[in-house]
């Protein structure tokens, strides 16, 4: 057997009383691609700080390239070839392609001065090692998100790299976008270059990694061969519960829909787009991303305007013209990225969710009433199982899947017919969106329509009773869930 | 090829530069005709005379908002370091050269400025809530602790550095002379070490980068912290050098008379293109978006604006001034839907 | 490390201002007089102060000055509130501007507190404004020494402070209305008939550098404010117009000695601000200790022992305390 790259002997570390890392021990071969997973707060980014030296381990050891270190400096973790491309890439928005790619050597090799010929050809050098094809003189914030993630890959290769830790790359590219970093991956490491790639998502594991290395609350809870790996058991070693699937069947669905959508379009987003929407129903919504479906959530909730085509609510027709619109027709919606759209993050728990019900519990003076507010409050804690020791706590205590729970929430305070769920289960970690399908599925059963626009097939598939696929700005397909799977479904986005 | 000749037209095409260029000539241009007196030789000396003092504080502010900072103390550090030098000068009854007056008053800005430096880098406060702090201090220090007043006679070294000129220009018709004060030879050389140093040196880069991304320059390896407080010495120094030239120009010290004028200062350099949250614009930019505000000032009477009306006139330029960064945010945030959404076009 | 060393820091800042004043101690007295000027760095009002501590030491009352870092109308406001909350018995203001002193002196007056004013004669809420001069005097007095300058001929303009000050715009008014009676020869540029200096010496430069390339033939500029005629001496001086264009105004004898001595400035127009403080602390006095106030009043001071009440007002008291300066007596005043 040739010699590790890394490995990572018994290490321990804890913070102020908490045990972040507790005996962790795992092996990484040159050449493999190695996939970490876990929860948030399962100690992934700890254990990628120690390996790059940033954090010194309390206990345990490590071995790089056959030396052992007690612990590592970063510069060390550098010369030893280690790599680490974070999810905001390190890159500079404000600077080229070119000075974003040379300045991490220039800095290396302690250079006082700029020269822009070598800092050229240094860039050159850098994306000829991936085929990267890239204006260096284009603004770096001009770029896309996966050409931006390139550049941060092409500037790791330029220090005679050897192992390469990716943190959750895939979080923000398009299917097509994982496709091209997938082919780079296997490039690298048919170099000779080892992939940690740190994931909380299966399929991706399945497709890219030989090995796995799943953490929970601090440790290794199994760690192999990514094809002895089923989706039951990467849930139960994620999160330790065991989950049982639960299709989602309509029941008492009602006779005359609720909302139709009927020829509705935006110039240059999408077009001619018909659907109805029955009480008691969940649609999915699904698509590439640029295939319009993000525009058509926005304007179910007035957020964009339609320019042709017509809304019915209750078959009457409604003008969806802004959010206070939608509002006014029972409308909520869920935004795709609630840590920005969704939520006051400073505020408090409890001001989030009576924000939009806050007209109802404004007494005539225009004060706000006091004891009907914190019985709504309490109920709607109780009733979502949001998991605070108090509701006054700034929202941004609260983990990932808690705040969308206290979207939600904030949107069922309000009476709501129709809700629309825009990606609702984006970066929130298994337990959680096990936990959000639950409420859905409630939310439908107790007579509320909802709309989820999705590109996670299986939850569209798990949640939904039928499925819109959409593509280049149509609807290309309308499917019952019951009688499609994956495949079917792709077939068409494509 | 040709993709490439494209791209690197629509790259000048989003520069601010050309625009503000035009911007420049056209209010020349404006003025000239309603006065005819805009493109004498006397008056373009006069414009260069007046853009000294508020070029070198734009350099120092540039620095700063390129940084991702905001510096509003330098009019009170200037005017507290001069101050400091021109009383201690006069008080040995110095009689040599201007100098003396330029290395004490740069030791106290840099000693200043990296007061400053020292609060934002490394105890990472907010550089707009130390500025007004320090400004506060600064002021406070030469009220209280220096007891200051208005200086009717300054060195004879300080007089001698502001009256004396590298050529005098004369206006043929109106016979009227303006001279080039050899302070401008000051402000040239800071101008082109600034640049020099923004563009060429690592330390500038990290300027940028730091302004860019402060987590990234970390990352990256620069040393964020003692970048920072380098730069505010530095701009410190700057400051102080523009006090000494415009004491010595004016002949006496006054020592509140500078305060004030950070908003027009901040207002060009944000006008020159300079993205006020950090990161983006260039030194060219930033010193023609000081030479607009200058002009400006320098013009009123030239373009026929009433007394009354003045103020009203250059607070509208301050507005359209951070206005026109505000809609720079907002139109590159709309430029890359709008590319997402053709680009997606094309794919299907 | 960081927060030790931060603690310390802070509690230097805490801890100078005391180490700073320490040396202050009040005087003590039966009345507390304070005099607030426009600021306390103009040397104008440094030597206002000057006769203000004089008067303390003569009369051993509780008499002090004291002035904002910088010439703000609304910092102005502030400390004459300040000064209200404190409970002083007398308020000698030289306001800035008319309309957001007025507000607070109302309040002083309210609150009990005698009010003298100085430069503020339309000010309403006073006990009395002390006027060195009448206004109407003074502006002619400048006008006959710029006419006298100009050879009584030729074109010229006005410069203020700025548009709000009270006496400046009265004086500049003054000045122009003698000048109409009295020199038929010279005329007012009608198209800018006044400027602003913000009492800023840079900007009276700038802005006599501009008037004199926009008007080709303007020959004189009557300044008011102390920063006006010494700025747009220097614009003279630069442009090469000495002997060609001329000013005159108010400004201090020793600050422009060399200009006077020189040339470019033919006369200065004044009346000393350290007398002028005095007389205000004096009248305040009288008020204070219920005297009547009937003409000629006699404040015992040098210009300001006949005063007599301006026509159609009760408030408003004026002297006849001009002076002028020139390269002959300008080092006689001793300030």
């Amino acid at each position: 057997m040739a010699e590790s790259l890394l490995k990572v002997i018994d290490v321990y570390k804890s913070f102020v009383g908490v045990q972040a890392l507790k005996n962790v021990t795992f092996t990484i071969q040159p050449g493999e691609i190695h996939c970490l997973a876990g929860e948030n707060g399962s100690g992934k980014s700890t254990l990628i700080k120690i390996i790059s030296g940033v954090y010194t381990p309390d206990a345990g050891h490590m071995e790089l390239n056959g030396t052992l270190y007690k612990k590592i400096t970063p510069i060390e973790a550098i010369n030893n070839g280690v790599q680490v491309i974070y999810q905001d890439f390190s890159v500079f928005p404000n600077l080229t392609v070119m000075e974003n790619l040379a300045v991490n050597s220039e800095l290396s090799e302690h250079r006082k001065f700029v020269n822009w010929k070598r800092m050229r050809l240094i860039a050159q050098e850098a994306v000829k090692k991936i085929d990267f094809e890239v204006d260096l003189d284009e603004i770096v914030g001009s770029l896309s998100v996966a050409q931006k993630q390139m550049v941060a890959i092409s500037r790791s290769l330029l220090f005679n790299t050897k192992l390469i830790i990716m943190d959750e790359p895939t979080t923000a590219l398009t299917k097509k976008e994982v496709h091209n970093l997938f082919e780079i991956i296997l490039k690298l490491k048919e170099r000779g270059i080892s992939i940690l790639f740190v994931s909380h998502k299966l399929n991706e594991m399945y497709e890219i990694s030989e090995n796995f290395t799943i953490l929970r609350s601090g440790q290794v809870v199994a760690t192999g061969s990514t094809s002895q790996l089923d989706r039951k058991k990467f849930s139960f070693f994620m999160t330790g519960r065991e989950f049982t699937e639960r299709h989602f069947k309509a029941e008492s669905i009602s006779a005359e829909p609720i909302f139709e959508a009927r020829n509705v379009g935006i110039e240059n987003s999408f077009s001619d787009v018909s659907f109805t929407l029955r009480q008691g129903e969940i649609i999915g919504v699904t698509g590439l991303l640029d295939s319009g479906r993000t525009e058509l959530a926005l304007s179910l909730f007035g957020i964009q305007q339609i320019d042709s085509g017509h809304f019915f609510v209750h078959g009457k027709p409604a003008v969806i013209d802004s959010p206070k619109a939608a509002m006014a027709h029972n409308i909520g919606f869920v935004p795709e990225d609630r840590l920005s759209e969704g939520l006051f993050l400073p505020q408090s728990i409890a001001d989030n969710v009576v924000i939009s019900e806050i007209d109802r519990l404004t007494r005539r003076a225009g004060l706000v009433d006091k004891e009907k507010r914190s019985n709504e409050i309490v109920k709607w804690v109780k009733e979502l199982a949001i998991a605070t020791p108090n509701p006054d706590n700034a929202c941004h205590t609260l983990s990932g899947g808690n705040q969308q729970r206290v979207v939600l929430a904030k949107w069922l305070a309000c009476n709501l017919e129709i809700l629309v769920l825009n990606g609702p289960t984006v970066g929130v970690d298994i337990g959680s969106k096990h936990d959000i399908h639950g409420i859905l599925q409630s939310l439908a059963k107790a007579g509320l329509g909802l709309i989820i626009i999705s590109d996670d097939l299986p939850e569209v598939l798990e949640n939904c009773s039928r499925v819109l696929v959409m593509k280049a700005g149509k609807i290309a397909a309308d499917l019952d869930t019951g009688k499609t799977n994956e495949s079917a479904i792709l077939s068409y986005m494509m | 090829m040709n993709e490439k000749l494209k791209s690197k037209l629509n790259r000048i095409s989003r520069k601010n530069e050309p625009y503000l260029f035009l911007v420049l000539v056209g209010l020349c241009l404006l003025i000239e005709v309603r006065s005819g007196q805009f493109l004498t030789v006397n008056n373009l000396v006069d414009i260069a005379s007046a853009l000294i003092v508020p070029g070198l504080f734009a350099i120092g502010a540039f620095m700063v908002i390129i940084s991702g900072g905001i510096d509003v103390s330098f009019p009170a550090l200037a005017s507290l370091s001069v101050y400091t030098a021109t009383t201690i000068l006069l008080s040995i009854d110095y009689q040599g050269g201007v100098w003396l007056a330029f290395v004490i008053a740069l030791a106290v800005g840099a000693l200043l400025g990296a007061f400053n430096g020292l609060f934002i880098g490394y105890f990472r406060l907010p550089a707009l809530i130390v500025t007004l702090g320090s400004t506060n201090v600064f002021r406070g220090i030469m009220q209280g602790g220096l007891n200051s007043k208005q200086l009717a006679t300054i060195p004879p070294g300080m007089r001698e550095f502001g009256t004396s000129s590298l050529f005098t220009a004369r206006n043929p018709i109106s016979g009227l002379t303006s001279r080039m004060p050899v302070a401008f030879i000051v402000f040239a050389v800071v101008l082109i070490l600034v640049f020099l140093l923004l563009r060429y040196t690592m330390f500038g880069r990290g300027i940028y980068s730091i302004g860019g991304s402060e987590v990234s320059a970390h990352r990256a390896g620069f040393n964020v912290v003692r970048t920072k407080i380098i730069m505010y010495v530095m701009v410190g120094m700057i400051a102080s050098a523009a006090g000494v030239i415009r004491v010595s120009m004016m002949q006496q010290l006054h020592p509140t008379n500078m305060l004030g004028m950070e908003l027009r200062i901040i207002a060009g350099v944000v006008l020159g293109g300079t993205a006020i949250t950090g990161g983006k614009g260039s030194l060219l930019g930033c010193m023609i978006g000081t030479l607009l505000i200058v002009i400006v000032v320098n013009s009123m009477i030239l373009l026929g604006i009433p007394t009354s009306w003045r103020s009203v006139f250059t607070g509208a330029l301050i507005i359209i001034g951070t206005g026109v960064s505000a809609r720079q945010v907002v139109s590159l945030n709309s430029r890359k839907k709008f590319k997402f959404i053709f680009s997606g076009r094309r794919r299907a | 490390m960081r927060k030790t060393l931060f603690s310390v820091l802070l509690l230097v800042f805490l801890v100078s201002p005391f180490l700073f004043s320490a040396g202050q101690a009040e005087a003590d007295g039966d009345y507390e007089i304070v005099i607030v000027p426009k600021d306390s760095s103009n040397p104008w009002f440094v030597r206002m102060k000057e006769g203000v501590d004089e008067y303390r030491e003569e009369t051993g009352l509780n008499v002090y000055q004291r002035g904002t870092a910088e010439i703000d109308a609304t910092l102005q406001a502030q400390l004459v509130q300040d000064l209200i909350a404190q409970g002083v018995d007398a308020l000698c203001v030289v306001p800035v501007d008319i309309e957001s002193i007025e507000p607070v002196l109302a309040q002083a007056r309210a609150a009990g507190i005698v009010v003298i004013t100085h430069e503020g004669a339309a000010l309403e809420n006073v006990d009395y404004n002390i006027e060195a001069f009448s206004n109407v005097g003074y502006g002619a007095f400048i006008m006959d020494n710029l006419a006298e300058a100009m050879n009584y001929e030729g074109l010229y303009t006005t410069m203020v402070a700025s548009l709000t000050v009270g006496a400046h715009n009265e004086w500049a008014n003054a000045g122009v209305a003698h000048q109409k009676a009295a020199y038929p020869k010279m005329q007012l540029l009608e198209s800018l008939p006044r400027v602003e200096s913000h009492d800023n010496g840079d900007i009276a430069y700038n802005v006599a550098v501009e008037l004199f390339k926009a008007y080709s033939d303007l020959k004189g500029i009557m300044g008011t404010s102390s920063y006006d005629a010494p700025g747009i001496a220097r614009a003279i001086e630069e442009l090469g117009l000495v002997d060609k264009a001329f000013t005159s105004g108010t400004g201090l004898p020793l600050d422009n000695a060399a200009l006077l001595e020189s040339g470019i400035v033919k006369s200065l127009t004044l009346w000393d601000p350290a007398e002028a403080g005095k007389a205000m602390a004096s009248l305040a006095l009288k008020v204070l200790e219920g005297e009547e106030i009937a003409e000629p009043v006699d404040l015992g001071i040098e210009g300001y022992n006949a005063m007599t009440f301006r026509e159609g007002s009760d408030k408003t008291l004026e002297g006849e305390g001009w002076i002028v300066i020139n390269a002959e007596n300008v080092y006689d005043f001793g300030f």
